[in-house]
């Protein structure tokens, strides 16, 4: 794996372009299908894409291993700038974009999706996430892909707020538990 | 409050579903503990971890030129570059200068001015939300207060005439007072109020005035010095604004 992440962001701080370069080259290809999924058009994940890292670039200086991992660093960036990408898109109306929260849960085929972006769905299904059960998994979705709010899914699943809440808790247990090697 | 809440309130806020109450809570509580914060970082990491077990892809090369291009402009024009054309348009520049500045001043006069508002704004909606939400604690920790007493009796009222869908509840103790809960009434009418009586040996005595929101629902505290002996019914009528000595209008809940 070569230079820890931590490492490589003190040193892209210090103004290294080729950290950046490595720095870019080990995550992009991660947070890319990542940021697809939640703005599920290509050219606006691009777009992200090239502001997440770019932010990256320029908050280098500011990242604190005591409060994270390189690894959350980068991709709650990206969860942000995604979904603040997607609000943009419909606030504006130019595109229609399939509501995501509509569109993960029980992942019917998005009207109009393009292959592509149904093969990448494919390809996440293989990921930790496959580990949960289907209602786990939703919940998750609802939250970190769609940007919805616990009362939000609240209202959607019809559910008291309070079982929302234990299972988002119950959710990321047993994520954690297929995240973590054994 | 126990902690057991904080670890809930941690998970949803890593997972960024955080709102409301919960939200302005916990972003208070976060600040002063270690556990927590470590339970937000783990969970954030689980997360991250998570996302990125999916198979990777690598997007177009045209994206790392871009930013590569972009990191190179940033550092790569170099100091020299930038103190020649410094010394070749001082004049320039520091016209230019003074002009960006007060241009920028007040600019950042008017952004400061709106965020002040804005603070204020929040500051304000805040500490009405809590007056109010302080007023229900208390009216809902009094009637808890009353049904500890063992002499407390629960009263059902009914709708009676026109108001036949609305219901009440009166939690009574003939020495503490009581607290009336009513659902279903419809708004009393402009100069109109509902008053409550109490009625012992066939004699009405004023328990207060009260309206109800615009959902129907009203909850309606009566003050100690009000219970003087035994209650045998309770009764709500629609009275003129400003209440009368003795009831004159149509009973719209009753109770028995």
């Amino acid at each position: 794996m070569g230079t820890p992440g931590g490492d490589l962001i003190r040193v892209m701080a210090a103004g290294d372009r080729d950290a950046f370069a490595r720095f870019y080259d080990r995550y992009a290809p991660f947070v890319f299908p990542f940021v697809l999924r939640i703005v599920r058009d290509r050219a606006d994940a691009a777009d992200v894409l090239q502001d997440v890292f770019w932010e990256a670039w320029r908050g280098a200086a500011a990242y604190d291993s005591a409060r994270g991992t390189p690894e959350a660093w980068i991709i709650t960036r990206a969860r942000t700038r995604a979904i603040d990408r997607v609000r943009a898109v419909r606030r504006r109306g130019e595109t229609f974009v399939a509501p995501v929260d509509e569109a993960t849960v029980g992942a019917p085929t998005p009207p109009g999706g393009d292959a592509a972006v149904r093969a990448e769905e494919r390809q996440l299904v293989a990921s930790a996430l496959a580990q949960l059960s289907q209602a786990q998994r939703e919940i998750i979705e609802l939250a970190y892909y769609s940007g919805l709010t616990q009362r939000e899914i609240a209202e959607r699943l019809e559910q008291p707020l309070g079982t929302v809440k234990t299972r988002i808790r119950l959710a990321l247990a047993r994520l954690r538990e297929a995240v973590t090697p054994t | 409050m126990s902690h057991e809440p904080f670890e809930t309130l941690a998970a949803v806020y890593a997972a960024g579903a955080l709102d409301g109450d919960d939200l302005v809570q916990f972003e208070a509580h976060l600040p002063g503990c270690a556990e927590c914060q470590a339970a937000v970082r783990e969970a954030q990491d689980t997360l991250a971890r998570a996302m990125l077990s999916a198979r990777p892809q690598t997007p177009l090369p045209a994206v790392r030129e871009a930013l590569v291009r972009r990191v190179e402009r940033t550092r790569g024009a170099g100091r020299r570059a930038w103190l020649t054309w410094a010394a070749a348009t001082a004049v320039v520049a520091a016209v230019a200068a003074g002009f960006t500045a007060t241009w920028v001043a007040v600019r950042y006069e008017a952004r400061l001015g709106q965020m002040a508002r804005e603070t204020a704004a929040v500051k304000e909606r805040l500490a009405r939300n809590e007056a109010a939400l302080q007023e229900q604690v208390a009216l809902y920790r009094g009637a808890v207060e009353l049904l500890r007493d063992p002499a407390t009796r629960v009263v059902d009222l009914r709708g009676q005439g026109t108001a036949a869908s609305a219901s009440g509840r009166m939690i009574w103790n003939d020495a503490g007072g009581g607290h009336l809960f009513v659902a279903g009434l419809p708004p009393a009418p402009a100069g109109k109020t509902y008053a409550l009586w109490t009625i012992s040996g066939g004699t009405p005595r004023a328990a207060g005035l009260f309206g109800v929101d615009a959902s129907g629902r009203s909850a309606h505290r009566i003050a100690p010095e009000v219970a003087r002996g035994a209650v045998g019914v309770f009764a709500v009528t629609l009275e003129p604004e400003g209440g009368t000595p003795a009831p004159t209008g149509p009973i719209v809940l009753a109770s028995k």
